[in-house]
């Protein structure tokens, strides 16, 4: 007990970076599994009938709470609070105790939000469900909001002071980007959980897509970029392609990303001109995007055949592959021919799951591989589990994406053909049923990797030293 | 070199603020729209109700705004009709139904039926069950179902979709409907392409019809006298989905589905009278009204810009 505490509330140099990640890959497990259990209900309705608290319209915000604030968020800050201080010369980050103290609120955070979901406590805004809501006297305010807010507040100013007390003052890229993600992400929050105004009808919807793509634009997408653009660097050895294409694709990302909400909702009646902005600046997204790509590409230039040996790389190539087929099909989608025959169908489920699981996610899978035998001094606990974990993911998400795509055709043709629901819902049941074999495999892939990575935290005597390869590339 | 830094980043925190005073702020203070009979102050009743559908997550399946496209949801949605909608409901992914216009459609036993075990009343569905909430909240979300959509006042379930209608409107000049030159040409037309599955007479028993399960139409059922022309248009143009019904309209010319309706329109039906029919048929050795037609042609003329003799050829 007394050696727990002392881990948890520690003053080492990148405890706060480790606790965060152990904790994140306890939400990845759970996230994942609900995102099974919720998909079994397709094909099986009745399979949980009767449970309000596993009903498929309350494991859903479960599921995505679950992945996006829990793992990928802290898994995110995990990466954060280990690059940043390594980039700008500092042993650690500026305060760990208070990292830590962040990771605790989170962990807290997230436990009271998921219990609450299951019963019931939700703000029911796609993306920013978590409530936690308190009455007072007729008025009711939702806590969490709150807290998420002091805590991506207390992130910020942990990496600010660091970079601030850093010896090294000329900012790598990296830094760049994930100052800004900590920048925008906050403000963008309290914006979408409307904390201060009521706003009535489709301006709700219009703020509530500012959110809620955002939160994927401003702060995902920010966030990974800057993990790649450290990761790649070291995994092969080579310097950074361009400077110059990295600061173009800060910038542009920043210009383009905010205004695209709207696309969400491209077909209800809000004002034509608001649409407008957010188709025009979805196509723009391929200006960062392509400017990102050809960055990472070109510094992979004469490397590529290391990602046989190395496994981090593999799973960093393929979340830059993922992003590449995220991207072009975002914005094409984003316009207003292709919108209104896609919208509504799972087609868009594939998509985001294309994004955060398989882009994202591989990112962070990444970083874990690289950063955990730095943290902890230690080989990573079994190479074989973590190719297995490589092949389970990536699988895994090809099938799901491709049978949810599929799935959105037949259903997207369904409504347009006027067909009642019933009728093509049966269509369906084939790829519903692929999907839940592969979240059957992404979440034993996931299940391999907590172990792992468990293993390797926790048991030390089982552990080889740490092997100093010449690049000062770890081989896992 | 820090000074640098503050001009970019201040000028990063400039860019962003008006994105977000753009997409967010200008929206709120410029878009208001005036409620419509759609929009529905709700009683505490039905927002205990509203409550409910936000808390149990039915907006992860069930949108609620009808596209133009979509041809089974009814009445399209204005921006008025969601004064009264905070937090929104609009839905991002359609796994069931959209629920714009269910106010109305069933009685309340239905929806309490379907919602106890979906599957008794509607075979195929997935719905969860919801047999879990208590009886009041039951009470409640139908209270609130009810109200969906029942602002919007219906003439007619048998309504081509929006598009279709658009459509109509665009190319009805072309051709008289209403002639019998046109349900003539149309006649013929008929005797080619459909008579062999809708029958000589369209009472659906043409030759081929013997080997198809889902029968063709049997144009003389009274059913068929709620057809508009755009109706007949639209079933004659995009075909019906789930039946042999092919899509005329990747084969036959414009001119020629409007012939097709002007002959499908002239069909007699069971209910009518022998005098009726009479009348109806004798209409079509009337000499045709010449000015009449020219009017059409002087409409379609005036739209591209033709003169009479151009239209003509």
């Amino acid at each position: 007990m007394q050696r727990a505490l002392s881990a948890i509330f520690s003053r080492e140099p990148f405890s706060a970076s480790r606790n965060f990640l152990i904790t994140a890959i306890f939400w990845l497990v759970f996230g994942t599994s609900i995102g099974l259990i919720a998909s079994m209900q397709f094909t099986a309705p009745d399979a949980l009938a009767g449970v309000a608290q596993l009903s498929f319209g309350r494991l859903r915000p479960v599921h995505i709470n679950a992945v996006l604030i829990g793992w990928l968020s802290m898994g995110y800050a995990a990466c954060m609070f280990y690059i940043i201080p390594v980039l700008v010369g500092r042993k650690g980050i500026w305060s760990e105790l208070l990292g830590n103290i962040t990771m605790v609120a989170w962990n807290v955070m997230m436990v009271v939000g998921i219990f609450g979901l299951l019963n019931g406590d939700t703000e029911a805004r796609e993306y920013a469900e978590l409530a936690g809501t308190v009455q007072m006297g007729s008025t009711s305010i939702q806590i969490l909001d709150w807290i998420v807010l002091v805590a991506l507040l207390l992130l910020a100013v942990n990496a600010w002071m660091t970079v601030m007390t850093g010896a090294e003052k000329k900012w790598y890229v990296s830094i760049w980007y994930f100052l800004g993600a900590l920048f925008w992400f906050p403000i963008i929050y309290i914006i979408g959980n409307r904390a201060f105004v009521q706003l009535e009808g489709l301006n709700d919807a219009i703020t509530g897509w500012f959110y809620g793509h955002n939160i994927l634009g401003m702060w995902f997408t920010v966030g990974g970029v800057g993990i790649m653009y450290y990761l790649l660097p070291k995994f092969t050895g080579n310097p950074l392609y361009s400077h110059t294409l990295s600061m173009i694709g800060f910038w542009t990302i920043g210009m383009f990303y905010a205004p695209t909400g709207t696309h969400h909702i491209l077909q209800s009646p809000v004002p034509e001109w608001l649409k407008s902005v957010a188709v025009i600046s979805s196509v723009f997204l391929l200006v960062p995007v392509l400017t990102v790509l050809t960055n990472f590409f070109m510094t992979m230039k004469g490397k590529w055949h290391t990602a046989t040996e190395h496994i981090p790389l593999r799973f960093a190539i393929a979340g830059g592959i993922a992003y590449l087929l995220t991207c072009i099909q975002g914005p094409f989608q984003a316009t207003r021919s292709i919108n209104w025959y896609l919208h509504f169908s799972n087609w868009v489920v594939g998509h985001a799951h294309l994004a955060l699981l398989a882009t994202f996610s591989f990112f962070v899978f990444a970083a874990t591989y690289y950063m955990i035998p730095k943290m902890t001094g230690r080989k990573m606990y079994s190479k074989r589990l973590a190719v297995w974990h490589f092949w389970l993911t990536l699988y895994g998400w090809i099938i799901m994406m491709l049978s949810l795509t599929i799935a959105g055709l037949v259903q997207a043709a369904g409504w347009h053909h006027g067909i009642p629901v019933d009728q093509w819902v049966i269509e369906l049941e084939p790829y519903w049923i692929i999907r839940s074999i592969s979240g059957v495999m992404i979440v034993l892939g996931q299940i391999l990797f907590m172990f792992n990575v468990y293993k390797t935290v926790f048991s030390p005597e089982q552990c080889e030293e740490l092997p100093h390869s010449p690049t000062g590339v770890v081989y896992v | 070199m820090r000074i640098n830094y503050f001009v970019a980043g201040g000028f990063v925190v400039l860019i962003f603020l008006v994105i977000i005073f753009v997409t967010t702020v200008l929206p709120a203070s410029t878009f208001k729209p005036t409620a419509t009979p759609a929009a529905h102050k709700y009683t505490p009743m039905e927002l205990a109700g509203r409550n409910i559908y936000r808390r149990e997550g039915c907006f992860y399946c069930h949108t609620q705004f009808v596209r133009y496209q979509d041809r089974e949801s009814g009445e399209m949605v204005l921006a008025g009709d969601y004064m009264y909608e905070t937090p929104h409901v609009l839905g991002t992914e359609r796994t069931g139904p959209d629920l714009s216009n269910i106010g109305g459609k069933y009685a309340d036993g239905w929806h309490r039926a379907h919602h106890d075990n979906p599957r008794k009343v509607k075979p195929g569905s997935i719905m969860p069950s919801y047999s879990y909430l208590t009886e009041k909240e039951k009470e409640q979300l139908i209270a609130y179902l009810q109200t969906l959509g029942a602002g919007r006042k219906m003439t007619s379930w048998v309504v081509p979709p929006q598009e279709l209608q658009d459509e109509y409107e665009h190319v009805k000049a072309f051709v008289n409907v209403n002639s019998s030159a046109a349900a003539n040409s149309g006649k013929g037309i008929f005797m080619q392409n459909c008579a062999q599955c809708h029958g000589m007479t369209g009472e659906g028993n043409g030759p081929v019809s013997a080997t198809m399960i889902k029968k063709p139409a049997n144009f003389t059922r009274p059913f068929y006298t709620q057809y508009s022309d755009a109706m007949w248009y639209y079933r004659v143009k995009e075909g019906v989905p789930g039946t042999r019904m092919p899509r005329w309209g990747k084969t036959l010319g414009r001119e020629q589905m409007l012939y097709l309706v002007a002959f499908l329109k002239t069909l007699p039906k069971d209910t009518q009278t022998v005098q009726e029919e009479i009348t109806s048929l004798k209409q079509l050795d009337n000499p045709v009204d010449l000015d009449d037609n020219y009017k059409y042609v002087d409409q379609a003329a005036e739209r591209y810009g033709a003169s009479r003799n151009e239209a003509f050829k």
